[in-house]
């Protein structure tokens, strides 16, 4: 057997670094920074299930964090960022893209409207410095857009108990699904959003860097309160590494950018229309994308599920049932909730849902059945 | 990181437990099982298959990633872990117990002496 995982030298590091290696964390490259994949007594599949059935823990500091204000800033967001912010108020948050004029995708994110003067954006770790220099070009004078990447934590408290555990520390918890609230913990401010990568109902958590540590230790001690309590399972509030993020989201169908979603795969091809203001007059990409959508993508992304005992991984081939090549796995995995191997795949126009494909699984054929994005149901606004 | 003292072990992260009548045991060490995560399948070789030492003759896959086993040693494989393909996991919660993969009967004991001891493993895995 043959086994590796060599974590590189220079990469920037979470507020919570030592909790992490306090706790025997497997810790390796994430868009730059060094995060931890699963803890030590956990496992991927033991906290992917924490999340499913109860309540987890992530750190997911290394997320980017940018603030656009002045006079007009949501304005000028919505003529250059894909989704229509015109569609949410100030407190809501909403998903989009960064797109580049071919239509491709420089990132996905999060924006959240504080008010037409201010808006807060989370993109991805290793996108953020791009995102904001082109922010930043194409700002006009009196809108200031700043690289916030080490002002704010982010803890993510995920899973059907989360609520309980936020109301333990007295923070708000009964806003709806894709909306925040400007709260402060500790005299210390924090914001609240009912966001999140996984499915389930939960949090992501924004207290200042400093404080991160802080209201990670604070979540901790309530899940060691509630443990077994009848509140919460004996396991608590669970330390959840990017290795469950990841079983969990591609159970979702949300697509990771760099292997769902890229420069060279576009919203259309991904199935984001719906993350993009058709109806706007302006936005990055916006006469590539209504030429693809009206000509129709050459392929779409399609969830894998799996027939046979085999795991599809990104980059092997899908074959149709003769034999021919049909497209490409941009993510696999084995999903802990369904026992199986599922995946997303690219495929061209030829193949459609519920159609067997063959993927090549190391010079072994698979069988998967077609399926449309998510695998296993959501739970994201339940409660 | 647990390594018995009575096992032979190979580079790739294989043990081999000398058995009676020239047959061995075959696993993988507590450094494979930590670094691969959740297991979640393993394929083994099945019974009166011939091996070829330092060749590949099954796979453990986690979560994460997949990782080829290689034969540490030449011989016809004379059983297999069946308990394995419904429960993969025995290969993180006990390596060298209930997680074993296959047993081979030897083509040549000598090839138990090319295999490394104890010592010599801890080192290499030690030194990364």
């Amino acid at each position: 057997m043959t086994a590796d995982g060599t974590p590189g030298a220079q990469l920037r590091r979470s507020p919570l670094d030592t909790r992490h290696r306090a706790l025997g964390a497997k810790m390796s490259d994430f868009g730059g920074w060094e995060m931890p994949i699963e803890y030590a007594g956990g496992g991927v599949v033991r906290e992917h299930t924490a999340v499913r059935t109860s309540v987890g823990l992530f750190d997911v500091s290394h997320l980017g964090k940018a603030v656009v204000r002045g006079p007009g800033a949501a304005a000028f967001l919505n003529s250059t960022l894909a989704n229509d912010l015109e569609r949410i108020g100030p407190g809501q948050a909403q998903y989009t893209l960064c797109c580049d004029p071919g239509g491709g995708v420089v990132d996905d994110l999060i924006a959240y409207l504080r008010s037409p003067a201010e808006v807060f954006l989370v993109p991805n770790a290793a996108n953020t410095a791009e995102v904001v220099r082109r922010l930043a070009a194409a700002a006009p004078a009196g809108v200031e857009v700043r690289d916030q990447h080490e002002e704010y934590g982010v803890l993510a408290v995920q899973g059907p108990r989360s609520g309980l555990v936020l109301a333990r520390l007295g923070l708000p918890h009964e806003h709806d699904y894709m909306s925040f609230v400007e709260s402060d913990w500790q005299g210390q401010p924090l914001i609240v959003c009912r966001t999140g990568y996984t499915g389930e109902h939960g949090y992501e958590l924004l207290p200042r860097w400093d404080a991160t540590g802080a209201l990670w230790d604070a979540l901790r001690r309530v899940g060691e309160e509630l443990a077994g309590t009848g509140e919460l399972d004996a396991a608590g509030v669970v330390p959840c590494g990017l290795g469950a993020r990841d079983t969990l989201r591609t159970e979702m169908g949300y697509p990771l950018h760099g292997q769902d979603l890229s420069l060279q795969i576009s919203p259309v091809q991904a199935r984001l229309g719906w993350a993009v203001g058709w109806g706007k007059p302006q936005f990055w990409g916006r006469q590539a994308l209504i030429a693809e959508r009206e000509l129709g993508a050459t392929r779409l992304l399609w969830a894998l599920d799996a027939v046979d005992r085999a795991i599809p991984r990104a980059h092997m081939d899908v074959l149709d049932t003769s034999g021919r090549t049909v497209g490409v796995v941009t993510s696999g995995t084995f999903s802990p909730t369904l026992r199986r191997g599922i995946g997303l795949a690219l495929l061209d126009r030829s193949v459609g849902e519920g159609d067997e494909v063959a993927v090549d699984v190391r010079g072994r054929p698979g069988r998967f059945r077609v399926v449309k994005p998510p695998l296993v149901r959501p739970s994201t606004r339940v409660g | 990181m647990e390594y018995p003292e009575d096992l032979k072990y190979t580079s790739e992260h294989e043990w081999v437990r000398a058995g009676e009548g020239g047959t061995v045991r075959v696993g993988i060490t507590d450094y494979a099982q930590d670094a691969l995560g959740d297991i979640v399948f393993a394929t083994l070789p099945e019974v009166g298959a011939v091996l070829t030492a330092g060749e590949a003759c099954g796979e453990v896959e986690s979560t994460k990633s997949v990782s080829d086993v290689f034969a540490p040693v030449s011989g016809t494989v004379t059983a297999r872990n069946d308990a394995l393909d419904a429960s993969p996991e025995l290969l993180n919660s006990d390596p060298y117990g209930e997680g074993w993969m296959f047993e081979v009967a030897l083509k040549d004991p000598a090839d138990l002496d090319g295999l490394l001891g104890v010592a010599d493993y801890r080192s290499q895995v030690e030194a990364g």
